[in-house]
């Protein structure tokens, strides 16, 4: 066994002690946190100017913008089903992607994407149609940047996003088409995670450029199929509404680098609205970040709401989730209810949409698929006359493994 | 039962005496039978033999993604249909082999080789089973049977065999079993009208 748990067991009791008191602290900034959203719920000119201040003292700054009145604000959806109610009749499209990165170790470099889907037509009764695209990626031209080095991960995964984004796409306006014109019916697109990418701040501007003009124009033939792209984020980990509640409680002249950047709330996610009731949404934000500005630029601006995804009522059953979608969607009052009914009855089992978890479940690769997969390569390879080898490292990592087994 | 050829499912693993057969459901569809007990089912070899058997168990496998949703009281019909239908997940059949045939000829004792793995399993029609049934060597093979529930298995592969006959021949063969019954379980009487009981 190379973990020697007995020698962590004084780290363990440490780190249960520090998160207890990182627990604590945290609930009582969370509380104070909660008396200033009460103090400064409305939104006003001033709180605007702010948050403009913040943004232009720090590129960087990730606040949120209120696109409503108030900073406290609750809705619950009309004809809101409740857990025994009636179905909506939503249908609702999720990818999901999964890879093999290069590994040079291996018999061959190569690398795999897989995309999962789902289609599932809330009401219908019919099982859900579900598909799952493999792509082996081999040849120098995919295996190599223009500057002769190995894609990294970063850059598979960005492909990978790629594909779920287009996937989703192309099976809503096969919906849509299929439908016969009919717009009435409501169609949701589901991603795991946000809308919009996170990209390292040394991304080249050709790069992001790029980048945001291909998911934008995903966007936007979504927007053309009249199917609405969601990104769901299941524990949200960001303090958007935190970072400007702190500045609701500063003047205008003290809002600098250092003080945007230094903020008591900092290190809180936004917990603050862990007291929604079931299937209840907080007030509509966007992203202050320049990535989302670009977006705007497209005509594909985000929004976010959070919402209690938990079926059972009680703060310790809540389950946050933060919800995203483009602003040309969550404009329409009726369409945004519409929407988180849908999303909040696929979410009975544990408040994470069902139609997500299928798709993680058709794209993963797990290790025994892998293994089968270059036990293929590796008999193709000799049928060419090429002896298939892994490294010497990765021989004995196997060796290893084998005897622990 | 039809007389056109309907699969069952394909050979997960394979011995001399049983082999278990995968399947996706438990529904009869169009050229898919739904596996049910005590039918007599068939291998086809490449070598032109056929390995017969009986279905003697079904086992519908779990998950912990199944367990939730049983656990969780959801009863969404598209979430049903979907693990019913499209999740991995196979039902497996057991099957005791009970003879085999090679040309015209059937044998009701063990075959030479076991299917192979992933073989087609094709349910018998009632000509195939009349013709197998038409001796009744067969009922020594599963009165041994260890892994299988014999008695009640027999019962039902009786039963149908009954069935797959013309009405005015059906009592006579069940009689004519029942006496190689008698003849087999002389030593064991209980067992014999237990056998008999489940046959009335």
């Amino acid at each position: 066994m190379a973990l020697e748990l007995n020698k962590l067991s004084g780290q363990v009791d440490q780190m249960g002690q520090a998160i207890a008191e990182r627990f604590n602290r945290h609930r009582q900034l969370i509380e104070q946190a909660q008396a200033m959203l009460a103090e400064h719920a409305q939104v006003s000119d001033e709180l605007r100017a702010k948050i403009r201040q913040a943004h232009d003292v720090d590129q960087s700054w990730r606040g949120a913008e209120p696109l409503g009145e108030r900073l406290d604000e609750r809705h619950t959806p009309a004809g809101a089903v409740q857990p025994a109610g009636a179905v909506p009749s939503a249908i609702l499209i999720a990818a999901d992607g999964s890879q093999i990165y290069p590994d040079r170790h291996a018999i061959a470099t190569y690398y795999l994407l897989n995309t999962g889907s789902i289609v599932l037509r809330q009401g219908s009764g019919q099982a859900p149609s579900v598909k799952s695209i493999p792509q082996i990626f081999f040849e120098d031209s995919d295996l190599y940047d223009e500057t002769g080095r190995l894609l990294d991960p970063e850059q598979i995964n960005r492909q990978r996003d790629h594909l779920e984004l287009a996937a989703l796409a192309e099976l809503a306006e096969a919906e849509r088409s299929a439908l016969g014109g009919d717009i009435a019916q409501t169609i949701l697109t589901l991603s795991d995670g946000p809308l919009l990418p996170w990209m390292p701040q040394r991304t080249a501007n050709d790069a992001l450029r790029q980048e945001v003009g291909y998911l934008a124009g995903q966007f936007t033939r979504l927007q053309r199929a009249r199917a609405i792209p969601v990104g769901f984020v299941d524990r949200p980990g960001s303090a958007y509404v935190l970072r400007t509640l702190e500045l609701a409680g500063q003047n205008v002249e003290q809002i600098n680098r250092q003080t945007v950047r230094s903020g008591k709330f900092r290190l809180l996610t936004d917990r603050l609205f862990a007291g929604l009731a079931p299937n209840q949404r907080s007030g509509m934000f966007a992203s202050t970040s320049e990535i989302n500005d670009r977006f705007g630029e497209q005509g594909q601006r985000v929004a976010f709401f959070y919402a209690n995804m938990g079926h059972r009522p009680g703060l310790q059953n809540a389950v946050i989730a933060r919800i995203e979608m483009p602003v040309w969607a969550a404009r329409d009052p009726s369409t945004l209810d519409t929407a988180q009914n849908a999303i909040y009855q696929d979410c009975a089992l544990n408040g994470f949409p069902y139609v997500l978890g299928r798709a993680h479940e058709l794209a993963v690769v797990g290790t025994v698929e892998r293994a089968n997969l270059e036990a293929m390569l590796g008999q193709a390879m000799l049928r060419c006359g090429i002896t298939p080898a892994t490294s010497a490292k990765a021989e004995y990592k196997r060796l290893m493994a084998a005897r622990r087994r | 039962m039809s007389d056109q050829p309907i699969m069952v499912g394909r050979v997960l693993r394979s011995s001399t005496t049983n082999f278990s057969i995968g399947c996706t459901r438990l529904i009869a569809e169009q050229n898919q039978m739904a596996p049910e007990f005590g039918a007599l089912v068939k291998a086809l070899s490449s070598d032109g033999s056929v390995a017969y058997g009986l279905i003697y168990n079904e086992t519908i496998e779990d998950d912990a993604f199944v367990r939730q949703l049983v656990a969780a009281g959801v009863d969404n019909e598209e979430y049903i249909e979907d693990q019913r239908q499209n999740r991995q997940i196979p039902i497996v059949v057991d099957v005791l082999v009970v003879g085999f045939g090679r040309g015209t000829d059937i044998f009701h004792r063990l075959p030479p080789q076991p299917p192979g793995t992933l073989d087609r399993i094709y349910a018998c029609n009632n000509a195939e089973l009349v013709r197998f049934s038409a001796r009744h060597d067969w009922l020594r093979t599963v009165l041994a049977a260890a892994d299988a529930p014999a008695d009640q298995l027999l019962a039902a592969a009786l039963r149908r065999a009954a069935q797959a006959r013309s009405p005015d021949q059906r009592e006579s063969y069940l009689v004519g079993a029942g006496r190689e019954l008698a003849r087999l379980l002389a030593a064991d009487l209980t067992r014999l009208d237990g056998i008999l009981q489940q046959l009335r």
